[in-house]
């Protein structure tokens, strides 16, 4: 844990990076030298019928607002993990009651935006 | 010259940093910038982690890495901007807006560094700092000196929520007729 | 030339030995992958009265080298319409979270090595130890996300595309889940690192109640008595995080052909199997070590064990690596029991509709998450005053 300890981690992905890179390199080489190349064959992968690829395929909205509301509960879940930590210590110092009311009114208001979003049906699939 | 493991990280990643951050401006194509702003969030979570502050790197790992881009890049793929590669758009409006928006920001980053340059420069790396013991440090002050900044920031993430879903109902627009 | 200090180690030996290790780490979770394959096969034969693969070499052990062989010799192909550098780096981005994961978690006790005229050594059984364990590896599995959308994105085909899409919204529906079961742990434990949290375990079942301590000797300190509900929720979250069944849905050969990795063949198909058990394989230790003592041995300390051994081999190195291993197999019985939990799974439940899926997470699992950490600080509040 010295004030390198990172290095470590850097040197592992370093070598799971190029671990990969050989393999996916090695397999181009020792793959079959005759390649039979057809347009069919390197067509998109459909079922049968020829593709349909058009670009700008239209997605539900969703998708992107599942994304935002994830982004914001992830925030309100990284703030409990210090008060979490914490709290076990301020329980032995006498400071548990005021660190379960703090946390108390910020769960309260986490609660609200999630009752909100089941009743407004922004998270129903169907 | 000894070259220690601290300074090796700090040209590493510096490097890395500068060079994604770079990309995000050079990349023509907006999934290309996505992912090399992706990779600057990554290596400003190692920068942090290399001065010993823990948890905030893991907070920079986990919300901006892995929840802001990834929204970003979901967003970007998923409408195929192709034709769309010029979104950037020219014009004297435009560069003069660019122009004081960078202005701005030098502005902005200037002062922040003239403002910090006095703190900064006499104070040096602890050699070794646990995460637990540091993330309880920030939890106390979190949680006791700015607590109040704390519970706003609470309503103001309810707000967001709500606000989202909001837009996220209103008839009309491009796609209406979907 | 500058002189290069890598604090990796007191000497060049011990940094070497470091580094090696790491890539022992990496190559330990590669080869779990043909192993488990097999595992998966063999036994969802058994389950279904078939024999699965028995012709290859004993009980068809040697099935799965025959399969990498055959992975690394097939056509190289690559979709025309696809990105091609999404489309390579991909499955190679696929790798890391699990490795990196996995290096971090400690899978047996410290031991000191020494010799006479080298060392003292420290080796931990882990690749490192960053005292933040529990933040790194949620930061780290949630760059995950970014291989799948790279890959969707990459082979320009409109499953993978969808694919991509369900698999990212799952995962971070999930994730949620996953590090909300974990503030539990949080309180109960204090800590982030794994190594303590583990050591806090030793022992029988110690609490304190009405402000006085409580020793039920008959059960071990573990998480899985302080926190039943978190070790589900964890637990099942883990299964979306892994895009295993029930929760295969961006995979959903009904509906999706193979969902992102569609276009994907060969040995890059493999790498993206190597990140799915890498990924149990990391859910199933931690499981181990946040709610069933890690390495831990009920009943018996390390320095006990330690003692043991030496009055058989006598005091010293040996006996210090016949405790580790020891105890890395104590570890690795309960991650094996799991991963089979994993596999046997699979064969039990039905998959989910994604619309029930997205319910399941947000408004069961997210919900009684938050009424788990809410209880927790309310009894932990309660049993200490």
């Amino acid at each position: 844990m010295s004030s390198g300890a990172l290095l470590p981690v850097l040197i592992l992905a370093v070598m799971v990076l190029t671990f990969g890179a050989l393999l996916i390199v090695g397999t181009g080489l020792l793959g079959p030298r005759k390649v039979i190349k057809s347009a069919a064959k390197e067509m998109p992968y459909e079922c049968g019928l020829p593709g349909q690829e058009t670009k700008d395929t239209k997605v539900s909205v969703r998708f992107y607002l599942t994304a935002i509301l994830f982004i914001l509960f992830d925030i309100e879940i990284i703030f409990m993990y210090p008060w979490a930590i914490q709290y076990m210590d301020s329980l032995k110092d006498g400071s548990g009651g005021y660190m379960l009311g703090v946390m108390g009114v910020f769960v309260g208001l986490f609660v609200i935006g999630l009752i909100w979003e089941v009743k407004s049906k922004a998270l129903d699939w169907k | 010259m000894t070259l220690t493991a601290q300074d090796l990280l700090f040209y590493i990643l510096g490097g890395l940093s500068l060079a994604s951050a770079l990309g995000v401006l050079l990349m023509t194509n907006p999934i290309y910038s996505a992912l090399c702003l992706a990779l600057t969030m990554v290596s400003l979570a190692g920068l942090y982690a290399s001065m010993q502050a823990w948890f905030v790197a893991g907070v920079q790992l986990i919300v901006y890495a892995g929840a802001v881009m990834v929204l970003f890049v979901m967003v970007l793929m998923l409408f195929d901007l192709k034709s769309e590669i010029k979104a950037f758009s020219r014009g004297a409006v435009a560069g003069f807006m660019k122009l004081v928006a960078v202005g701005l920001m030098t502005g902005a980053f200037l002062a922040a560094i003239y403002n910090s340059a006095d703190t900064l420069l006499g104070t040096s790396l602890a050699a070794h700092v646990d995460g637990t013991v540091s993330t309880k440090a920030l939890a106390q002050l979190l949680f006791g000196k700015y607590v109040f900044a704390f519970e706003a920031m609470g309503v103001l993430l309810l707000i967001i929520a709500i606000g989202a879903v909001a837009l996220s109902r209103i008839e009309g627009g491009t796609h209406a007729d979907e | 030339m500058p002189q290069i200090q890598l604090g990796l180690g007191v000497d060049s030996t011990e940094t070497i030995i470091n580094v090696i290790k790491m890539f022992a780490l990496f190559l330990l979770m590669v080869q779990l992958v043909p192993l488990l394959v097999w595992v998966e096969r063999r036994g969802s034969a058994f389950i279904q009265n078939r024999y699965g693969p028995n012709r290859v070499g004993p009980l068809g052990l040697l099935q799965l080298l025959a399969d990498a062989v055959k992975f690394l010799f097939k056509e190289e192909f690559r979709p025309k319409k696809g990105v091609a550098f999404m489309y390579y780096f991909a499955p190679i981005m696929a790798l890391l979270p699990g490795a990196l994961s996995f290096a971090s978690i400690p899978l047996s006790v410290p031991i000191t090595l020494q010799g006479e005229n080298w060392g003292p050594y420290n080796f931990v059984l882990q690749g490192y130890d960053l005292g933040i364990g529990i933040v790194f590896i949620l930061g780290i599995s949630s760059l995950g996300v970014y291989s799948l959308l790279m890959a969707g994105w990459g082979s320009s085909n409109k499953y993978s595309l969808m694919g991509a899409l369900r698999a990212s919204a799952q995962a971070i529906s999930y994730e949620l889940a996953l590090s909300l079961s974990l503030v539990g742990i949080l309180m109960v434990y204090g800590t982030f690192s794994f190594t303590e949290i583990v050591a806090q375990q030793q022992g029988p079942l110690t609490f304190n109640f009405m402000g006085q301590q409580q020793v039920w000797s008959f059960l071990p300190n573990w998480g899985i008595f302080y926190q039943p509900l978190g070790a589900l929720l964890f637990f099942a979250a883990t299964f979306a995080e892994a895009n295993r069944l029930p929760f295969d849905l961006p995979e959903a050969e009904g509906e999706l052909v193979a969902g992102f990795h569609t276009e994907y063949a060969g040995f890059k198909l493999l790498m993206f199997y190597i990140g799915e058990y890498g990924h149990m394989l990391v859910a199933s230790c931690l499981l181990a070590t946040f709610y069933f003592g890690g390495y831990n041995i009920p009943g018996v300390t390390p320095a006990e064990v330690t003692a043991f051994f030496a009055s058989y081999v006598g005091e010293g190195n040996l006996s210090q690596i016949l405790t580790a291993v020891t105890y890395h197999v104590s570890l690795l019985l309960r991650v094996l029991l799991f991963l089979w939990v994993f596999i046997h799974v699979r064969w039990t439940l039905p998959r989910f509709r994604y619309d029930q899926l997205m319910d399941l997470g947000w408004k069961t699992m997210l919900p009684w998450a938050l009424f788990n950490a809410c209880a927790t600080a309310v009894i932990l509040w309660l049993f200490q005053s």
